[in-house]
């Protein structure tokens, strides 16, 4: 089964490179690659619901057990069931379907959201009572800056300080999200290369 | 002897004084052998150090602790059973329990050893406290209580029943008597004088030998039953045996016998009269104590065969116990009564053997009974020669023993021939066959020079306190022939062999030495020879003083709670009653400090340890309290009057200004891909930001998709809201919905979009699209888009619509221009909104209190950060300060 | 009274607006209850979503029209996925969970291939020539900035960049002591990126913030409305 599913992971990774940088040599990789890629996409669907399931799994143990806060994992349970069945029934884009999404998942998202901004205050205020240290200056520093120079006065604007704020964002921090982002895509590289050659199997066969 | 010690592991040599290989590690010296320091052997009258060992407890194990409480409980009772076990007599119908024997030693540690055996031994006689040695837990291992009331109660006070009929009256003043009060009186001359008769306890003696029962080898026990199943056959040999002429008693003995021919000319009579006290044995106790063996007198008249099964050695012992001084050995016989095979002489024969390490290991302590005046019993006294100096026998053993001696010489040699040469050095009998030939005669003034080196083996080391003291065998094993002790000696263990010449009397006038110099340790046994406490440098030397009397308990190994069994050191011989070791755990002060050690690791590893950090993190309710009532007090009052004080935004930075650009050059009617990748909380964020740019599109065919499972009903929330309330009705919609997999999706998306949703039949490439919109609040939403399109979209503009929180991050890509415009948050909505003539949206209705949120936001955090900068440099000093 | 959608759609909106923003006081049930109602909800219609988009438009339907009128061929193509979908569901059973390992190889091998030749193509290859293209004075031009500038700002980009990666460099000797020390310059440098590192996160927090003074202000804009949609 290791070797197995080891040959399965590096074939499918070899056909779908080929497809990327050898579709002008051999044109068929481009049709396997979509053909792949196809086949992924509804697996990562059932991938979707794989969690769905273990999700009512996990909250009707509680209510089996009746864990503190069983109520909650019930009223859970019952609004998951409900809405899949609703779901199922009148289609995701039915009327019906909107209102709970305009009268439950948007707004409470969006206050779960909102409150974020009580949270970053807070957090930005305390911040130098923890650490005052050079980065939480330049840090804070920076912040605020880009905060001031994103709104406008009701008189006048302060000369340069848009000006100053772009320049830190598009260029200083630009820099650095550069760098960030490079980082990331050569591990990014790294890491799928080890899953090619076999040397990470996440998939479960190590 | 060579001056190095080869490893028994490796075989290397070693330096004699090293414990250790230093080879391989492996111990050398054995563990019996000398210790030091802290863990040094108690010596002899030395009491142990008290320590305190209430905490190790709890990591005894549990039967250990079953065992001390058990002998807690009987040593509360003490008070209350003596009264009973005064009138109780014991059964020999013993559970043969390997517990029983330590819960015995527990709760009798200082009455393991009868009274009279002390003063035997010539330890002071402690105050007797009667109902002190009667605890519950013997008769558990012994035998009922009430198996031995019967024949306490026929007892004299202090003399057993079945001694009433043997001894004579205690005016009878014998020789062994006066003998007896002589020596003790030269010997004992510090010590106090013994309070109570030797007897008054004698059934509180077989304690410690009935434990060490428990702990006796199967085998053993096995053939201690033997031996009672034969016990008829063991007393015909032994009426044979004190019939037939000893050949091997030595010149001293027959000098002693021919002074006691003088007194007594039958040396039957002791037979007799260990007859009358054997029927007496059996009239009383025998047929009380249904579970021992009942010992008839015709037991002793009917001679029968000698049985096959027993033992050489056991018969020997038969034959031994069927003499009348087997009566000396009382104790003995009764500490085997008590845990084998019952009570009645033949028993105690076969269980002697058992308990040989206890009743042999006390016959070295006999010469310390010369302390005790009144120690001789009763019987003892009637039977013993009257001898002011010892040097006479009692009558019976000088009718038995003159025989004997008289072929003793010639059989020295015969008989020593047979035993094997470590035996020779190991027991005790090797001297007696040497030196009376090598050494003169010696004195009748003192029977240590008239009895043989084994004999004289049997002082102790108080011995030479009084040299002139005779120390006369209470129990004479002389008055075995030599094939009886060469088949007792040649048949029994290595370690009982041992045991019986565990008295090695440093006093000694003839020190065996030229014995010593057969003993080999090469000739020993391995398993002996690893447990002999002395070194082997030593070997020699430990052979030479291997006679001294050793009551040494075997604390460890296979040995463990036999006694007397390994040669001691030189030089120690108890002159008290062998200490009672507690099976209470005594740790050495090293010991005590290695688990005080690793209680402190153990109780560290379960302690919690407070993270310092955590002190910190308190949280303020009232600063939370005062963030939450600023910000909702100037939103609210913001968004409720509907304010627009701030103006919108007039700068149009590049990337909106690219994103601007793309819109205004997407042709009527042309094909716009539109991606839906933000999570519902952003939806008003996005939507602001968006609905200016799509606000400029010219009836474009637009066409959502969606990689979030959300994203396609927010398109449909986005169709029917904001673009609803623009005038812009003209535009096609065509939403794809949820395009799983992530950056699969998008790549088999972006490879053929019309396989890959069949909404879009005809169309192979994306670049059959006009332009595409990423409307995403996550960076690696956008990330995604923009890597998995690189190498279909071609020359298409791709413009991103993101929050403002993902601008940063998306913002290299603009910069690297693989993105054409790039509208963040609110305020690229509201830049956009302003490039758009300026029609008023959503973003107006926000910006007011946009604008007031954040630089409330950039007072609160400038302020409050300064604040708390303070007070964070002020809580820091005053931590230093208090410090210092 | 008519209760329609929208109406609905606002009463439920309020509320839970209302119980979400209960959290300011402290936890309490009323917010639990909205979350936990929230979770819900969301799952089973993402879970209708995942059936009616993804399982049965791509799945059950081309299965169906393969096994009714497709080649062999087709049929086989469509198997697989049906396959490959029935392996993955076999996770949700313990006992069964092993078979699909087979699934989620194939879905990891995928993953990883896309993930190289997009990150590889779409972000290290062009990142690295967006740098370089900084000191480009012909597209600084064209674009309407000044050779100054754009040789200040590339370099600075070029600073940035380089010493973030540096910073994420984590190659260090052992010192005699036993702990770890990195090279000199390469210790200094780390900390020059650093530097850019917080203004880099100190600009996302910005814009977090942004982002959710937006949130709020919508939220409490909704609540306005709806209160005033009775007034």
């Amino acid at each position: 089964m290791r070797v197995f599913t080891a040959v399965i992971a590096i074939a499918a990774g070899i056909l779908i490179l080929g497809g990327y940088f050898l579709q002008n040599i051999f044109p068929a990789l481009a049709d396997v690659q979509t053909l792949l890629l196809n086949w992924a996409i509804i697996m990562a669907g059932a991938a979707t619901l794989v969690g769905i399931f273990n999700l009512i799994s996990v909250h009707t143990d509680k209510v089996r057990r009746r864990e503190q806060g069983s109520i909650y994992s019930a009223l859970l349970v019952i609004c998951l069931v409900a809405a899949l069945l609703f779901g199922m029934i009148l289609r995701p884009d039915h009327s019906a379907m909107k209102v709970v999404m305009s009268g439950i998942i948007i707004p409470v998202e969006a206050a779960l959201m909102g409150i974020l901004t009580i949270s970053l205050l807070y957090a930005a205020i305390r911040l130098l009572r923890r650490r005052a240290d050079v980065m939480s200056f330049i840090f804070l520093i920076t912040a605020v800056l880009i905060i001031f120079s994103s709104v406008t006065l009701p008189f006048a604007n302060i000369p340069g300080l848009n000006t100053f704020g772009r320049w830190m964002t598009q260029i200083l921090a630009l820099g650095g999200a550069r760098g960030i982002l490079i980082g990331v895509a050569l591990g990014t590289l790294t890491t799928g290369l080890r899953v090619l050659f076999g040397a990470d199997r996440p998939y479960g066969g190590n | 002897m060579s001056d190095v010690i080869k490893c028994p592991v490796c075989g290397e040599s070693n330096l004699p004084d090293q414990e250790f290989c230093r080879y391989c590690q492996s111990r050398l010296q054995p563990l019996t052998g000398t210790l030091k320091g802290a863990d040094a052997a108690i010596k002899p009258g030395q009491v142990p150090t008290k320590k305190n060992t209430a905490e190790l407890e709890p990591i005894l194990p549990q039967w250990l602790r079953d065992a001390r409480d058990s002998a807690r409980k009987s040593a509360e009772n003490d008070a209350a059973q003596a009264g009973r076990q005064s009138q109780e007599s014991f059964s020999a119908s013993s559970t043969p329990d390997l517990l029983a024997g330590l819960q015995s030693q527990a709760g009798n540690e200082e009455e393991e050893t009868p009274d009279w055996l002390a003063n035997i031994t010539g330890a002071a006689p402690k105050p007797k406290k009667p109902q002190a040695d009667s605890p519950e837990v013997r008769w558990v291992e012994l035998g009922g209580a009430k198996d031995f009331a019967q024949e306490e109660s026929d007892a004299e006070p202090f003399t057993p029943s079945w001694l009433e009929g043997l001894a004579p009256t205690e005016p009878q003043s014998d020789e062994l008597t006066d003998w007896f009060q002589q020596t003790d009186n030269s010997q004992k001359s510090g010590q106090p004088e013994p309070q109570k008769p030797p007897f008054d306890t004698s059934f509180s003696a077989p304690v410690e030998p009935a434990a060490e029962s428990g702990d006796t080898p199967d085998w053993l026990k096995k053939m201690a039953a033997e031996s009672a199943q034969s016990n008829e056959a063991l007393f015909d040999d032994s009426s044979k045996t004190f019939d037939a002429p000893s050949t091997d008693t030595p010149d001293w003995l027959r000098q002693m016998a021919a002074e006691a021919g003088e007194q007594t000319n039958d040396p039957n009579v002791p037979a007799s009269d260990a007859s009358d006290w054997f029927q007496q044995i059996a009239a009383d106790d025998g047929s009380k104590n249904n579970n021992a063996p009942v010992i008839s007198a015709g037991t002793f008249d009917a001679p029968s065969t000698p049985s096959s099964d027993a033992p050489d050695w056991l018969r020997s012992m038969g034959d031994f116990q069927d003499h009348p001084q087997g009566a000396v050995p009382a104790p003995g016989a009764e500490a085997a009564g008590f845990s084998e095979a019952g009570f009645g002489e033949p028993e105690a024969a076969a269980s002697s053997a058992e308990n040989l390490p206890e009743w042999m290991k006390d016959f070295p302590s006999i010469d310390n009974e010369q302390s005790a005046p009144g120690a001789s019993p009763s019987w003892l006294k009637g039977d013993a020669p009257a001898s002011s100096a010892g040097a006479e026998l009692p009558s019976w053993l000088s009718g038995t023993q003159a025989p004997e001696q008289q072929q003793a010489p010639a059989q020295d040699e015969a008989a020593f021939g047979d035993i094997p040469g470590w035996l020779k050095a190991a027991a005790p009998q090797s001297s007696v066959y040497e030196t009376p030939s090598a050494e003169p005669t010696p004195a009748p003034a003192t029977l240590s020079f008239d009895s043989p080196d084994w004999l004289n083996a049997f002082k102790s080391i108080d011995t030479p306190d009084a040299p002139d003291e005779v120390s006369p065998p209470a129990f004479t094993p002389d008055s075995q022939t030599s094939e009886n002790m060469d088949a007792l000696f040649a048949d029994m263990p290595d370690w009982l062999s041992n045991a019986t010449d565990t008295s090695p009397s440093t006093s000694s006038t003839l020190p065996p030495a030229a014995n010593a110099e057969e003993i080999t340790p090469g000739e020993l046994p391995s398993w002996v020879q690893a447990m002999r406490p002395v070194d082997t440098g030593s070997s020699a030397r430990s052979s030479s003083t291997s006679l001294s009397s050793d009551q040494t308990l075997e604390s460890r190994g296979a040995l463990a709670g036999l006694q007397g069994v390994l040669p001691s050191v030189p030089g120690f011989a108890p002159t008290s009653k062998p200490k009672a070791y507690s099976i209470r755990l005594q740790a050495s002060e090293e010991q005590q400090a290695h688990a005080a050690l690793l209680e402190q690791i153990l109780a560290a590893e379960t302690e919690p340890v407070p993270i310092a950090s955590f002190s910190a993190l308190t949280t303020s309710r009232g600063l939370r309290w005062f963030l939450v009532a600023a910000v909702f007090a100037v939103l609210m009052a913001v968004l409720f009057m509907g304010t627009q004080i701030f103006p919108m935004p007039v700068g149009v930075p590049p990337e909106i200004n690219g994103a601007l650009q793309v819109s205004q050059s997407i042709p009527e009617g042309a094909s716009v891909l539109v991606a839906f990748d933000y999570e519902p909380a952003r939806a008003g964020e996005m939507e602001a930001a968006a609905a200016p740019l799509f606000n400029l599109l010219r009836q474009p065919n637009l066409t959502f998709i969606s990689t979030n499972e959300i994203g396609s009903i927010l398109a449909e929330r986005f169709i029917s809201g904001p673009l609803a309330d623009s005038d812009k009705s003209g535009f096609q919609v065509l939403n794809l919905g949820y395009l799983p997999g992530g950056q699969m999706g998008i790549r088999a998306f972006a490879q053929n979009p019309g396989l890959t949703s069949p909404q879009l039949a005809g169309i192979t490439s994306l670049s059959q699209f006009m332009a595409l919109i990423i409307i995403t609040d996550s960076p690696d939403s956008a990330r995604m888009w923009i890597e998995q399109t690189s190498f279909t979209r071609g020359a298409i503009p791709m413009v991103v619509i993101s929050s403002a929180q993902a601008a940063p991050m998306i913002q290299p890509y603009y910069d690297s221009q693989q993105i054409s415009g790039l509208v963040s948050g609110l305020y690229g909505g509201a830049v956009f909104e302003q490039s758009n003539g300026g029609i008023p949206g959503i973003t107006r209705t926000y910006w007011d209190a946009y604008s007031l949120g954040m630089l409330l936001a950039m007072v609160l955090i400038t302020g409050g950060g300064l604040w708390n900068l303070v007070l964070g440099l002020r809580n820091r000093t005053s931590m230093a300060g208090g410090t210092k | 009274m008519v209760f329609s959608p929208d109406l609905i759609a606002g009463v439920l909106s309020f509320l839970f607006t209302l119980l979400i923003f209960s959290y300011l006081l402290g936890d309490n049930p009323l917010f639990r209850i909205a979350v936990y109602i929230f979770v819900g909800v969301s799952s089973g219609y993402i879970a209708a979503v995942v059936f009616w988009q993804v399982i049965l438009p791509r799945l059950f339907t081309p299965l169906t029209n393969a096994l009714l009128s497709g080649s062999m061929a087709e049929k086989v193509f469509m198997l697989v996925p049906l396959l490959g979908t029935v392996l993955i569901l076999m996770k949700v059973s313990p006992r069964l969970a092993g078979m699909g390992r087979i699934a989620m190889a194939f879905l990891v091998g995928v993953g990883a291939a896309v993930t190289i030749a997009g990150a590889l193509t779409g972000t290290l290859i062009p990142q690295v020539l967006g740098t370089i293209n900084a000191f480009d004075m012909i597209a600084a031009t064209s674009r309407n900035i000044q050779s100054f500038e754009a040789i200040f700002s590339g370099a600075f980009i070029l600073a940035g960049t380089i010493f973030t990666l540096i910073y994420f460099h984590f190659g260090a000797r052992p010192k005699a002591d036993g702990s770890m020390q990195r090279f000199g310059l390469i210790e200094m440098a780390a900390w020059v990126g650093r530097v850019f590192i917080g203004i880099t996160l100190g600009a996302v927090f910005a814009g977090v913030y942004a982002a959710a003074l937006t949130a709020l202000i919508e939220r409490i804009s909704s609540l306005i409305n709806f209160i005033g949609n009775f007034f």
